[in-house]
């Protein structure tokens, strides 16, 4: 119940990293935009976001502030410290390594 | 995106130490503001689902029904929270202190359950960290003095003596020669009388060589230990005092450095003070036990004649060069033994050298017995944590619908695991706070229970090693003892308890196996411990029973020193014939006599080299006995019996032939199938007629202890015929009642014939032979104490298991009455379940006792490790126990009404 069962577990850190590492945004928008990236193909539960965008904060790869959204509500924005780009650049070099190796695999 | 990767080297550390700043902020921040945080995400979880349901109400759904798809895509809003809150890291503590909060409130809730628990661990842990502080203050502590471990003691060895003092010159021998100490010195038993002042008073003495502090790696606190000089004979006049002595005696003189002082009638110069804390290293003849037992220390003098070596009771100690082994010192020994041997022709055959570190010299004959008592104890341990975790799975049982219920609430099964096991810790460190407690008086007791010649008896003290062990020793029972019962839980079967409320189910029978395991093992453990402790038993009533070869009855013992200066040559004769006649004249003393020994006291007297008439010594062998000197009433006052012939009289004077008495065993040996009376040994070469000594009697064995396996061979002199000094001696009278009343009697006749003696070391025999059996006894208490201990939690175990699986059968048995069966058939049914868990258990505990039979076996006297009678009757207690523990639940399950039975069915 606890584990996304359509995203590999780190994926979808990953994918958080990076769809915030161009600008802060909040829980919703992080969904939304990965399932328009994915076209809907990967689909983000919520029971499996908040639970990972609060260990990407606890492990201090995130920081969160409340602001503003376009609305006027208040929401908990997301964006990427300093170490936290270093490690969406791991993270990155690593699934290059992955789908590389599994695509070579594939298409002997 | 590509600036970001440029932080490398000292970025990179600043990077990741800003990092750590906000991860220790953020625990701090859940940890001190646990609401605030909670309610941000709530606020958040809020917004998430504001959104889906606008997106919801934007493909068209009606209010209700996007709000309620909204929260059917959320999932569980309670459930995301949790596993936020696991994310957070500081649920763990949290969740802790929440656990913790439930465990008290569920131990207070059940007052009865709380309390035997509580009592059984505090009670093994305490009685484990008592033992064990004796463990840490004898066995573990580095002896008193500095690098330690390169002192080592030295012997002589054969397969008769395995530690046999040094002749003086051997020892000057080695000390010149070898190249494998740092320092080498000898020390022999040397008291010495101060009189003068006040009541004459006897000091504890040692003789000790040039040097022997410093083997010691000791220095005087004022002035100067004795140089090489000291060693020549003659040149005894200094002394070195006690701390002790210092205070008590001299009332802590700051000038008490070169100061003179009357010692055995003779001028001393104190030559310095040693240190307080200076510790005796303990000695074997004459034996002083280790410890600030030693009050003067006086030059040792190389007396005689360097080519007659006869005479051994110089004990050797020494200290190693860095990085030479014992064993590398003891092959050097041996081969200067072997030069010795060529340049003495007759000596030494036969003889090695035995180098032995002075700690295991000291603690070795106490570390069998102190471990097997942390083993025991340690089973007494293992059988409360059985016992623990078998109440905990009755009450786990019992809470089995809780569990249930939380399960079904989404408690994870490691979050149920840490839960009981908080729990179980809570207990354990409870006993354990309590068990320090115990350990505290315990500790107390058992140094007040200790024989009197325990080593380092004054070490032994709850520290902080021995808190450290108890806190280890409570956190390992906790989690032992809480890990079955809290997988147990873990696997609870949800759906099946929620349906049946807990009764009857398949995980039940499991969980009965378990529980009956856990019994089983229990009564295995109990009967090791009874087993051991009914072989102590065995083996301490043959140790009373033993015919101790004298009549320790009504026997006074004291010492008397006479000064060599005042007493010389034949005057201290004259002076023991004076005394033992003024005593035989004491109404109420039956016999007396004076001998250089007392049996069960350490001998230091070994001779070897004399000739027995028409024999040659078999090879590698020389001929050798303890030797002793006895007066006429000596044997009789003593209670030795006389085997053949008669024993000293008041004819065997310097004028008449030259008389020995020789025990049985000496007479067996050098005599076989002969009568040894009348035969001759000679201490002389080249024996003249009147050399020869004549045997006059055969008197009983005496052992060296009472636990000896043998009695060595030994011969006596009589008072006036003796080639040795007879200047030190004790007394022995013999009364008709209560030997103490004979005390002012026998100090009356001493001081009749000198008012300057000290009459010292006033012990009745039946002391002496108390103090030789005190560590049997000492060892027998306590394993039957832990016995005992631990067949009461064996007992209460079975009686908690066969309650639990009477309350799982009331309903059949109930149907069983119902159906014509007879109250005695149900109990049978009942008592037939614990039988079979007691007869596995003993079955367990015999076989255990047999497999580790042999790490007894050195403390037992005349009783084989396997002993039948010990085995078949503590089966016998362990299963009439356990019957007797099941006949109240069986009784209980013959009370179910049938009808009752029936109804709820």
């Amino acid at each position: 119940m606890s584990k996304p069962s359509d995203l590999i577990q780190g994926t979808l850190d990953l994918l958080i990293l990076r769809t915030i590492a161009l600008q802060p945004k909040h829980g919703w928008a992080i969904a939304k935009r990965i399932e328009q990236v994915s076209e809907d193909v990967l689909q983000v539960s919520q029971g499996a976001l908040y639970p990972a965008l609060h260990r990407l904060e606890q492990q201090a790869w995130i920081r969160a502030a409340w602001r503003k959204t376009e609305t006027g509500r208040e929401a908990k924005f997301y964006e990427l410290t300093t170490a936290g780009r270093a490690q969406l650049q791991k993270e990155l070099a690593q699934w290059e390594r992955l789908s590389r190796a599994v695509g070579q695999v594939i298409a002997q | 995106m590509g600036a970001l990767v440029a932080g490398r080297g000292s970025g990179d550390c600043a990077v990741r130490l800003r990092r750590a700043w906000d991860i220790l902020r953020l625990r701090l921040r859940s940890l001190a503001r646990p609401g605030r945080v909670e309610r941000e995400l709530e606020k958040e979880l809020r917004f998430h689902l504001d959104r889906q349901v606008e997106e919801n109400l934007g493909v068209g759904m009606p209010l209700a029904d996007a709000r309620r798809a909204a929260l059917r895509k959320l999932g569980g809003v309670t459930q995301i929270q949790e596993e936020c809150r696991d994310m957070r890291r500081t649920d763990m503590i949290e969740n802790f202190a929440r656990d913790l909060r439930y465990a008290i409130r569920s131990l207070g809730k059940n007052p009865g359950f709380t309390v035997v628990i509580l009592l059984t661990l505090a009670l093994s842990i305490g009685a484990n960290s008592a033992i064990f502080s004796v463990i840490d203050g004898v066995l573990l502590r580095p002896l008193p003095y500095p690098d330690a471990n390169r002192i080592v003691r030295v012997f002589f060895h054969s397969a008769s003596y395995p530690h046999f003092p040094l002749n003086p010159f051997d020892f000057r021998d080695f000390r010149a020669r070898s190249r494998s100490f740092e320092s080498m010195a000898g020390f022999t038993r040397a008291d010495l009388q101060l009189s003068g002042a006040g009541q004459p008073e006897h000091f504890t003495g040692f003789a000790v060589t040039a040097g022997f502090f410093r083997v010691l790696g000791l220095r005087p606190a004022r002035g100067h230990e004795f140089g090489a000089g000291e060693e020549l004979p003659g040149n005894q006049q200094q002394v070195l005092l006690s701390d002790r002595l210092w205070r008590n005696r001299f009332a802590a003189d700051p000038h008490i450095v070169g100061r003179k002082i009357t010692l055995d009638a003779r001028p001393f110069t104190v030559a310095g003070v040693m240190p307080p804390g200076t510790e005796h290293p303990g000695n074997e003849y004459n034996g002083v036990a280790h410890g600030e037992t030693v009050d003067i220390w006086w030059p040792f003098a190389f007396r005689g004649d360097p080519t007659q070596r006869g005479s051994h009771f110089l004990e050797v100690i020494g200290r190693l060069k860095k990085g030479v082994a014992p064993h590398a010192a003891q092959a050097e020994m041996n081969a200067l033994i072997a030069q010795l041997a060529r340049e003495h022709p007759n000596y030494l055959e036969g003889w090695q050298a035995l180098v032995i570190p002075l700690y295991q010299e000291i603690v070795g004959p106490s570390q069998r017995l102190l471990l097997v008592l942390l083993g025991a104890v340690g089973l007494v341990l293992l059988i409360a944590c059985a016992n623990a975790a078998n109440l905990l799975l009755a009450r786990a049982s019992a809470r089995q619908r809780e569990i249930a219920v939380r399960t079904a609430l989404g408690a994870g099964r490691a979050r149920l695991i840490r839960q009981m096991l908080t729990e179980s810790l809570l207990i354990a460190f409870l006993g354990g706070g309590l068990g320090v407690v115990i350990a505290l008086a315990g500790v107390r007791l058992l140094v007040s229970l200790l024989p009197p010649d325990f080593p380092r008896a004054s070490a032994i003290h709850v520290n902080a090693a021995v808190f450290g062990f108890t806190f280890l020793v409570a956190l390992a029972t906790g989690i032992l003892f809480g890990l079955a019962p809290a997988l147990q839980a873990a696997r609870t079967d949800v759906q099946d308890n929620l349906r049946a409320g807990g009764r009857g189910s398949g995980s039940h029978r499991g969980h009965l196996r378990l529980r009956s395991a856990l019994v089983v093992g229990e009564i295995g453990l109990a009967c090791l411990l009874l087993i051991g402790a009914g072989l102590m038993l065995r083996s301490f009533v043959n140790l009373l029973r033993a015919d101790p070869g004298f009549r320790p009855e009504h026997l006074l013992t004291a010492r008397v020193l006479l000064p060599d200066a005042t007493y010389k040559a034949d005057e201290a004769p004259r002076f023991w014939g004076r005394l033992t006649a003024r005593l035989d004249s004491v109404a109420g003393i039956r016999a007396a006599g004076v001998g250089t020994d007392l049996p069960w006291t350490g001998y230091d007297d070994n001779v070897s080299g004399f000739t027995v008439e028409g024999k040659k010594p078999a090879a590698n062998e020389e001929f050798h006995a303890r030797y002793h000197v006895a007066s006429p009433g000596y044997f009789r006052a003593m209670g030795i019996p006389l085997a053949r012939g008669r024993f000293f009289t008041a004819g065997d004077t310097t004028k008449a032939p030259l008389a020995i008495i020789v025990n049985r065993s000496m007479a067996q040996r050098y005599w076989p199938n002969q009568d040894a009376l009348g035969r001759r040994i000679t201490f002389d070469d080249h024996p003249k007629e009147k050399d020869w000594m004549t045997i006059v009697g055969i008197v009983a064995d005496v052992k060296d202890k009472p636990d000896s396996p043998t009695a060595q061979m030994a011969l006596w002199w009589p008072v006036d015929q003796t080639p040795v000094s007879v200047n030190a001696m004790a007394i022995a009278v013999r009364g008709s009642s209560d030997p103490a009343l004979l005390a002012n009697d026998l100090r009356q006749a001493v001081h009749q014939l000198d008012p300057n003696l000290a009459v010292a070391a006033i012990r009745s025999m039946d002391d002496i032979a108390d103090a030789n059996i005190s560590t049997p006894r000492f060892a027998l208490f306590l394993v039957a104490l832990f016995a005992g201990l631990a067949l009461t939690l064996a007992a209460i175990g079975i009686y908690g298991v066969i309650s639990y699986a009477v309350s799982q059968r009331r309903h059949e048995f109930g149907l069983r009455m119902a159906l014509g069966a007879q109250p005695g058939d149900v109990r049978r049914l009942v008592l037939r379940q614990g039988v079979k868990l007691a007869v596995a258990g003993v079955a367990l505990g015999l076989i255990a006792a047999l497999a580790l039979g042999r790490v007894l076996w050195s403390l037992l006297y005349e009783v084989r490790p396997a002993d039948p009678v010990t085995f078949v009757s503590v089966s016998a207690v362990a299963i009439a126990v356990a019957i007797l523990a099941c006949y109240i639940p069986a009784r209980r399950a013959t009370n179910v009404d049938p009808a009752n039975a029936l109804r709820s069915e």
